[in-house]
């Protein structure tokens, strides 16, 4: 293992240059826009309340991205049944609000509870299906959710295909009148997991995890009870896409099915597979990427986006298997040297100075 | 039999009770009811067997999980449908189709000058190859966008998919808008076409890394060539004449004939498929399924793009459509009188499109892979490959060629089934998905690589979905309560699902699948 005298923050700096970033980019599109300082603190100004709106669906995106590269990435498990954490909490949380209107720090616990449960039931299946059973379980296991979720036995709970609309949250976040409060909030969240996750994937038991990736039998071989550290893999996933649902059932206006999906676990898989599979970072970049990416297509091409989203998902796969982070630190030395290379061509005083 | 019934007495008490638990369900219904709903089951059935047969023929010999058949069901039922309902558009697809593919039949010649000349050997050949790829590519397009083709208008309802679909069920031909050369003259048309195919077939040519220095060019890929070359000149030359023969001839034989351009064009996006775009990827196979996935995206937004969002019929033929006098049959003999679209059997109304000839396509169709699989040389390899294919390769076979026909056997499969479920589900671009998931889990349920588990897998997902549909009606009386239970429709595909997890969870290699050695 390496040696840990490189101090924490030494060792993490680009997240917290991240966070400064982020937390700076809506001063600044504010400031572009017109209006002061104080007027975006009192989240006026249209224009930086869209990127924090933006901000905020990137955040979720790479929460839910993040817990699938843990699973998919560090430990392994190709799972298709990873939107239906994120839908149980969202549903979860839409409708405790609504329908049942429990107090908020109820329905945080309830939140928690789903998690859990929803690992202990992943968990059970795990030991007894491996590779590309688990695969089909696990989407069954979701798409029966997704079912359940669209029927019309529970539109009074679910409004099933149209989506549960109306939730009522709490004034102290609502991200209408509150949205810079939530932006923080969603950003603080996010930045806390990728160090929780990194710090994970450092100890001892990450390092398993990664053993399972590699070759599980010989994990096994060496004494590891690996479905064990599965479980410990599904709690922390499952736990973190919950969070994921639980702020998006917070911030969109309504809860759609598509969240519970297969196309949203493809949508995951496809963050995962852009960014790098098995890299944090990569989660993040590629939940930016995808987002904005979607955005700007949908905006200048249309209702065929999803056209060009599979054709990068084609090229990825064919091209850039390792994605940009993977790729990156794979070339990183190359493309140093290719960089100095060019610019020498470009200036050649340099190289006689050298 | 006794060390048999032993080993697999799991699966031996599962179908105990599922056969106990369809014995049950057929107790709480008529007789006439009974008939039709197992009937029904395995018309389902058998569309879903032509799917999971696919996947389990590409699953079994390539580990290939392809989630892309779904939309190769779907586009497999487009195709059938232009054929059927716009032949004018099928007939003048053809000739640049012809072109395009007759470059690609000259590749041997193509190795032949690339390693006559060394020019494999260049420098930036890479670069090289790709370039002229992608100058091959664009010459496509420029000359296609400007290529006449009479199509449907999507924005225009009175010339939409829709209308045309409605006019061809209500037995009223369409008079063909004839598509001229206006823009282009045919001959720069045709040969554009031909040089920018003959640009990108030796683009790929040049692509690969082949280290062979003695290729041998063949008689036979210039008979190909000039016999693909002259059929498309032909066609285009008697196109008129062509599409009134489409239009004339009986509904019946342009069944026919929409049915086998949509098996072809399977088999051939399937051979494409595989040697372009799963080939690379062999030694990682979870890359595969995540390709076959954005295949998918792609497919499903090609149908949007061309045939449009809204959903159309494709109108059954005139054998099965038949109504009025002497109808519904009573007996076999008025069925071939009047061809009649119903008959009475055991006192049920039956339709004979769907429940009748699906099935028995379906059970043909099982029959006929069976006698591939069992009895010819390369069922034969198929099976040694499924059992290892590196043997096979060590025994000096071609796994690679077997591998593409395999794929494309399977694509076509989809392909046919869309085809054959198109014109009694009709068409739309969610069709392919809902299928998926049904084959899917006829594969898990009957083991993942068994063809016979296949079948028996899409035969079980197709009897409970129609049994739940039939108690949707009906209504399950729950005993030793007043409570009559109706699962709504949303609840027939979660039952399959359900029974698919907890088949599963108890047999994990499926019911007639491989046990692993653990």
């Amino acid at each position: 293992m390496m040696k840990n005298n490189v101090s924490f923050f030494r060792k993490n700096y680009g997240i917290f240059v991240f966070l400064l970033v982020m937390l700076v980019l809506p001063f600044v599109f504010g400031l572009f826009e017109g209006s002061t300082i104080g007027m975006i603190w009192r989240n006026q100004g249209s224009v930086s309340r869209f990127i924090q709106g933006l901000g905020i669906e990137i955040f979720i995106l790479a929460l839910f991205a993040l817990s699938y590269d843990l699973l998919f990435g560090i430990t392994g498990l190709l799972s298709f049944g990873h939107s239906m954490f994120y839908a149980v909490a969202a549903y979860g949380t839409g409708i405790a609000l609504k329908t049942l209107s429990f107090p908020f720090w109820a329905v945080i616990l309830l939140v928690c509870v789903t998690a859990v449960i929803q690992a202990l039931l992943f968990s059970l299946v795990l030991p007894r299906v491996k590779g590309i059973i688990f695969t089909l379980v696990s989407l069954g296991l979701a798409s029966m959710f997704h079912i359940i979720v669209r029927s019309s036995d529970l539109i009074s709970l679910t409004g099933a295909d149209v989506g549960l609309q109306g939730v009522i949250v709490p004034a102290f976040i609502n991200p209408a009148s509150q949205r810079l409060r939530f932006f923080s909030f969603a950003l603080l969240l996010l930045v806390v997991v990728y160090l929780f996750y990194k710090q994970f994937i450092d100890s001892p038991t990450g390092r398993v995890c990664i053993a399972i990736r590699e070759n599980e039998d010989r994990a096994k071989m060496l004494g590891y009870n690996t479905s064990h550290y599965k479980f410990i893999v599904m709690l922390i996933s499952s736990f973190t896409a919950s969070i994921a649902g639980f702020l998006h059932a917070l911030y969109q206006p309504i809860i759609s099915p598509s969240v519970a999906d297969i196309g949203f676990t493809v949508t995951g898989l496809l963050i995962v597979l852009i960014g790098g599979v098995g890299t944090l970072n990569g989660a993040i970049i590629g939940a930016f990427i995808l987002r904005l990416l979607d955005f700007y297509l949908r905006r200048f091409i249309g209702q065929s986006a999803s056209f060009i989203t599979g054709a990068i998902y084609v090229v990825f796969v064919l091209f850039v298997p390792f994605g940009i982070v993977g790729t990156w630190r794979m070339k990183r030395n190359d493309i140093k040297q290719g960089w100095a290379r060019f610019s020498s061509m470009l200036n050649p005083k340099k190289v006689e100075l050298d | 039999m006794k060390t048999y019934l032993k080993k697999n007495s799991t699966t031996v008490i599962i179908f105990i009770i599922i056969a106990v638990v369809f014995f049950i369900a057929a107790q709480g219904m008529e007789t006439s009811q009974f008939v039709i709903t197992i009937l029904r089951g395995f018309s389902t059935g058998s569309v879903t067997f032509l799917v999971a047969a696919g996947f389990s023929l590409i699953f079994g010999l390539l580990n290939v999980l392809n989630l892309a058949l779904g939309a190769l069901y779907m586009i497999g039922a487009y195709i059938g449908w232009t054929v059927y309902v716009r032949p004018d558009t099928f007939i003048d697809v053809l000739t640049p189709l012809l072109i395009i593919l007759s470059g690609f039949t000259l590749r041997d010649v193509w190795s032949f000058i690339i390693t006559r000349f060394r020019l494999n050997r260049v420098k930036h050949k890479k670069w090289i190859s790709w370039g002229l790829i992608l100058m091959g590519l664009v010459l496509l397009t420029l000359i296609m966008a400007r290529y006449p083709i009479a199509i449907w208008d999507l924005d225009n309802y009175p010339q939409s998919p829709i209308t045309y679909s409605f006019m061809a069920d209500q037995g009223m031909r369409l008079t063909p808008i004839e598509a001229t050369f206006e823009e282009i003259s045919p001959v720069i048309a045709l040969l554009g076409l031909l040089i920018g195919s003959c640009l990108l077939a030796f683009g790929i040519a040049n692509n690969k890394n082949s280290t062979s220095s003695n290729v041998k060019v063949n008689w036979k890929s210039f008979v190909l060539f000039a016999g693909l070359g002259l059929t498309a000149v032909l066609i285009l030359i008697f196109n008129p004449q062509l599409t009134n023969f489409l239009l004339i001839i009986s509904t019946n034989w342009l069944f026919v004939i929409a049915i086998m351009v949509a098996v072809l064009t399977g088999l051939g996006l399937g051979a494409l498929l595989e040697s372009t775009l799963i080939r690379p990827l062999y030694n990682r196979p979870i890359y595969q399924l995540m390709l076959t996935i954005g295949i998918a995206t792609i497919g499903i937004e090609i149908v949007q793009a061309v045939w449009g969002r809204p959903e159309f019929v494709w109108p059954k033929p005139a054998i099965f459509r038949g109504t009025g006098e002497g109808c519904p049959a009573t007996s076999l003999v008025d069925l071939w009188e009047y061809n009649c679209s119903t008959i009475f059997m055991l006192g049920g109304r039956v339709r004979v499109y769907d429940e009748i000839f699906i099935p028995i396509v379906g059970i043909f169709v099982l029959v006929l892979v069976w006698i591939i699989l069992k009895r010819t040389r390369i069922g034969m390899v198929i099976r040694a490959g499924v059992q290892d294919s590196q043997m096979v390769e060590a025994l000096g076979i071609n796994v690679r060629r077997v591998f593409t026909q395999v794929f494309s056997l399977g694509v076509g499969l989809a392909a046919f089934g869309g085809a054959l479920a198109a014109p009694s589900v009709g068409l739309s671009t969610t069709m392919g998905e809902r299928l998926l998931l049904s084959a899917l889990i006829a594969l898990a349920i009957g083991g993942l690589g068994s063809y016979p588990g296949a079948a028996l897998g899409s035969l079980l997902v197709g009897l409970t979905q129609q049994f739940l549909i039939r108690y949707g009606q009906i209504g399950i009386p729950i005993p030793f309560t007043d409570i009559v239970f109706k699962p709504s429709p949303p609840i027939v595909p979660a039952s399959t699902v359900f029974l698919m997890v907890m088949i599963l969870l108890i047999l994990p290699c499926g019911l007639l699948g491989k046990k692993e050695n653990s």
